[in-house]
């Protein structure tokens, strides 16, 4: 029974049904056959506490942040400005791309208005200075993905939430691998343009001067950043509240920048209501579905049968990871997390690892999920913005090394947990 | 006819997300002066937290019919995209139905979430003591506001899709291109062009 719901679940997902309305549906399948529907009346109640839960309105606080700071007009100036900072190292503007994808995406809710905000403004320098063109849409694409483990993120939230784990602290468990991934990413286009001469393209004047002039460029994504996340550690505000704080110093933001009126609002508005809809209908359907789960004790199958294969904990992880890669070719990575993560973590922390540093490790698998082909939405939006067009297995091709770096990453948390650990450690426990 | 309910239903779900989307924005405002009078003033504003809590639940559900519309709900394309267009438009049918299924059975049980708060005059556990049917009622309309769009987008698509008319059984339930996705999520961005 339990092979054949799986089946049945599998071939509705492939089947390109609504993944909401596959977890949901298949809750009330459950019920029927196992409680004879007794679970499904609660849904009314379950979904209204969850609804109005404070923690969670940080998710469309942030969305809304995001989608103001988007429409703000900082992105090409920014852009400018980081590239005054980095692209004196070999492979140039490309670190650029990476450094304002990393700013930028740790204000934007969205990895796909990131990529194509950062993406247009960078794009028409490949041929400019003549860089080689797939690392280079691979820097755009990966870049986009550090919006997820750089705090304030989204999907930390939403693991927090199914896991019951501690917001504050996962971010703070996000900055030190954050920063890390990027210099890896960082590592992989040096690589790369000292092998290759002709990959790294002209390099770009810069000078004191011009990189001072710049800084006020940077103030605003730094100042918002030192706002929202300063907050939250400082004690002054939960996450919901230093999202909102966030939100208003956004729209100051716009109104310095003289962006401010009703169809920019109106656009941030649409832009919010719409991806806080498409996020919560999955996350309330797959909350009750890992509810109607409990009851049938699916997880303590699982973690039976895990314990059974008698394999260390270590092998177990890495199966994890190697499962995670290969799902993450197929799947959206939002509804990967949101169905895969209330079966695995209890197998996870049975183990002995710690809910907080797992967040971390399945942020940056699903930041790799998010550039492998055939389905990384991040490869999909870069190769949208090629306006002279080309073939898609550039973007995939030129995003191979940041796989590869982003391997290096899961590999260092492995092998140093403190990696993760260690900041939240130092502040919270 | 179709064409114009469908018009019609696309204002209406618009003109909700700029309100559920301005109500967002006072609930920040509402929330940022009361951390503010807090920290400087230790002046506490109990209640924005919860106002919040249910500017978002409400907002949500209103929302929902704009995702529907925009075909903005998530789904896994990978297989879906080397099919043929008539099977897609197929799928594309069991998805919305599938949907509705869903939503009407979240729906009927919302209901009575709202018609038990009304019948018992339940109020919040909170120094608020919201009357809870007020919230929960614009929540449920959200959700039966839902359920009647996506009785109409069937109707819509079957209609279509038996006029063997693929590409508009694709405009109206299809899974968006990524040139589409990327024009909506970027939508009044100045530096994009």
């Amino acid at each position: 029974m339990a092979l054949l719901t799986l089946v049945v679940l599998l071939v509705l997902v492939l089947a390109a049904v609504p993944v909401a309305a596959v977890l949901g549906v298949l809750s009330f399948v459950l019920d029927e056959l196992f409680f004879r529907g007794r679970l499904t009346p609660a849904i009314g109640e379950f979904t209204w506490d969850k609804s109005k839960e404070f923690i969670l309105v940080a998710v469309p606080m942030f969305i809304l942040l995001g989608e103001i700071m988007l429409r703000a007009g900082i992105a090409r100036r920014m852009y400018n400005a980081v590239v005054q900072w980095l692209s004196w190292l070999p492979g140039g503007l490309m670190h650029a791309n990476i450094g304002s994808c990393a700013i930028f995406a740790a204000s934007s809710g969205s990895s796909v208005a990131t990529a194509a905000t950062v993406g247009t403004v960078a794009y028409p320098e490949i041929e400019r200075r003549g860089y080689n063109e797939r690392l280079f849409l691979g820097s755009l694409a990966a870049g986009g993905t550090l919006g997820i483990l750089i705090p304030p993120s989204i999907n930390l939230i939403l693991y927090g939430l199914i896991t019951n784990s501690s917001v504050p602290e996962l971010y703070l468990a996000g900055i030190i691998p954050g920063l890390i991934l990027s210099s890896l990413f960082m590592a992989a286009i040096i690589t790369g343009c000292m092998l290759r001469r002709g990959w790294g393209g002209t390099p770009v004047e810069t000078s004191w001067g011009a990189r001072i002039r710049t800084l006020p460029d940077l103030l605003p994504p730094i100042l918002l950043f030192a706002v929202v996340v300063g907050s939250i550690y400082a004690g002054v505000a939960t996450p919901t509240e230093a999202a909102s704080v966030g939100v208003c110093f956004a729209l100051c933001l716009s109104v310095w920048t003289r962006t401010l009126d009703w169809t920019m609002l109106k656009a941030a508005f649409e832009g919010t209501m719409r991806t806080t809809a498409m996020i919560m209908l999955i996350v309330l359907a797959a909350i009750f579905l890992n509810f109607v789960l409990g009851f049938l004790g699916v997880t303590q199958a699982l973690i039976r049968f895990v314990s059974e294969l008698g394999l260390t904990p270590v092998q177990t992880m890495l199966l994890l990871v190697v499962f995670y890669l290969i799902l993450g070719m197929f799947m959206e990575t939002l509804s990967m997390m949101l169905t895969t993560v209330p079966v695995v973590f209890p197998i996870v922390v049975q183990l002995g690892y710690d809910p907080v540093w797992f967040g971390i490790m399945i942020t940056v698998l699903m930041e790799a999920a998010l550039i492998t082909p055939p389905i990384g939405v991040n490869l999909y939006v870069v190769q949208g913005i090629r306006m002279r067009g080309g073939h898609f297995n550039d973007v995939a091709y030129g995003a191979l090394p940041f796989v590869v770096s982003m391997m290096v990453m899961v590999g260092l948390l492995l092998a140093y947990e403190d990696l993760a650990l260690w900041l939240p450690t130092l502040v919270y426990r | 006819m179709f064409e114009r309910i469908h018009a019609r239903l696309e204002r209406l779900a618009q003109f909700a997300v700029w309100v559920g989307g301005a109500a967002l924005l006072a609930a920040a405002v509402m929330v940022t002066v009361d951390v503010f009078l807090r920290k400087l003033f230790s002046i506490t504003m109990s209640g924005s937290d919860e106002i919040s809590g249910y500017v978002f639940a409400a907002g949500t559900t209103w929302a929902y019919s704009y995702c529907l519309l925009h075909r903005a709900n998530i789904r896994i394309d990978a297989v879906y995209n080397l099919l043929p267009r008539r099977l897609c438009g197929a799928l594309d049918i069991l998805g919305v139905l599938l949907l509705l299924t869903f939503n009407a059975v979240l729906a009927r049980h919302a209901w009575t979430v709202f018609a038990t708060s009304w019948q018992r005059d339940s109020v919040s556990i909170t120094t608020l003591a919201t009357p809870l049917w007020i919230p929960q009622m614009f929540w449920v309309t959200g959700l039966i506001v839902f359920e009647l769009v996506l009785v109409f987008v069937a109707a819509y698509a079957v209609v279509r899709y038996f006029q063997r008319d693929d590409a508009a059984v694709n405009r109206i339930v299809g899974v968006p291109t990524v040139a589409e996705e990327v024009e909506e999520e970027t939508r009044g961005v100045v530096e994009g062009a």
